[in-house]
């Protein structure tokens, strides 16, 4: 399957398109443009993820990341409303050309190094990526594992819930730290 | 033809972009969706990396007849469990940091991240 002309165009389309969406996820001011932009990419690697075979992951990455991921992020941008998107960059344009034009290249080194690895893909196995091979890794090797991430899971899901209902209120905040605030929190409600 | 490089320049890429926006970006909002990429981008390299895995050789199976014929090779998912582990840890980081982001929104009314400075003695 991966040396069929039809993975090859699948792979362009889609590499472009992650690397389009990815870029643009970081460049927008608008947080909720932002957000699309993390949706189309996070779209764009499930489809990488068909190329390889991925049955099971491609459906665990559109369920946890655009089903769970995503729409908390939108949720918490419409939460915040005009304020999400917070004041302009003042940096100049020669230090964030400068910044850019390292990272990017840092990412073609990078790219370029690895790139030479040219590994062939194996015939595929019939029960490669699906759902029953993986299910019976990570309950039969991984289990322990597994029941550890529904306990990081309880964790993070107590530990948001403690963190997002904290009364601020009481929390009084001194010296010049409350200079800098646009007000007290007056009225305020969480 | 596609081969493992291609996967894994891309998403080394992807990876850099993300580490740009995370460090560039003052947005917490976006710094928080710029972890989103680097994350995605090492689970397709661990998933790029599973698919690329010479098979390990099925063993020999002799049938009624007594003829002896080669098992179907496989793949461990070894790749595809542990990215299976890094979205359940991405999914309870977003919850985390997105509960801090309301937090921090309702203490100082913006989301810049230079304004988290109520450490500094």
């Amino acid at each position: 399957m991966t040396n069929s002309p039809v993975t090859l165009v699948a792979f362009a389309f889609l590499a472009l398109l992650a690397l389009a969406s990815a870029v643009a996820t970081v460049s927008f001011r608008n947080p909720i443009r932002s957000a699309v932009g993390l949706f189309v990419h996070i779209l764009a690697l499930a489809g990488l993820y068909i190329t390889l075979s991925a049955h099971f992951l491609t459906a665990v990455q559109l369920i946890v990341y655009v089903g769970a991921v995503v729409v908390l992020f939108v949720f918490v941008i419409m939460l915040l409303g005009p304020d999400a998107e917070g004041i302009s960059d003042d940096r100049g344009v020669a230090t964030r050309a400068l910044g850019a034009g390292g990272m990017g290249l840092l990412g073609v080194f990078l790219a370029l190094t690895v790139v030479r690895l040219d590994v062939q893909a194996a015939s595929r196995p019939q029960t490669f990526g699906t759902l029953k091979q993986v299910g019976e890794w990570i309950f039969g090797e991984a289990v322990i594992p597994f029941e550890a991430a529904s306990a990081l899971l309880t964790a993070g899901m107590l530990g948001a819930f403690a963190v997002a209902r904290a009364n601020h209120k009481k929390v009084s905040v001194t010296g010049d730290v409350a200079t800098a605030t646009a007000k007290p929190t007056g009225g305020q409600e969480g | 033809m596609i081969h493992l490089g291609h996967y894994l320049a891309l998403s080394a890429l992807i990876f850099t972009i993300g580490a740009a926006g995370f460090l560039a970006r003052r947005n917490v909002l976006v710094a928080l969706m710029s972890i989103e990429l680097m994350l995605n981008a090492v689970n397709l390299t661990l998933i790029a990396a599973n698919r690329f895995q010479p098979l390990t050789p099925g063993g020999s199976v002799t049938d009624a007849a007594g003829n002896v014929t080669q098992a179907a090779g496989s793949i461990a998912p070894l790749g595809h469990g542990f990215a299976f582990f890094v979205i359940a840890v991405a999914a309870a980081e977003a919850a985390v940091g997105l509960a801090i982001v309301l937090s921090f929104y309702r203490l100082r009314k913006t989301v810049r991240s230079d304004a988290a400075d109520m450490l500094r003695g």
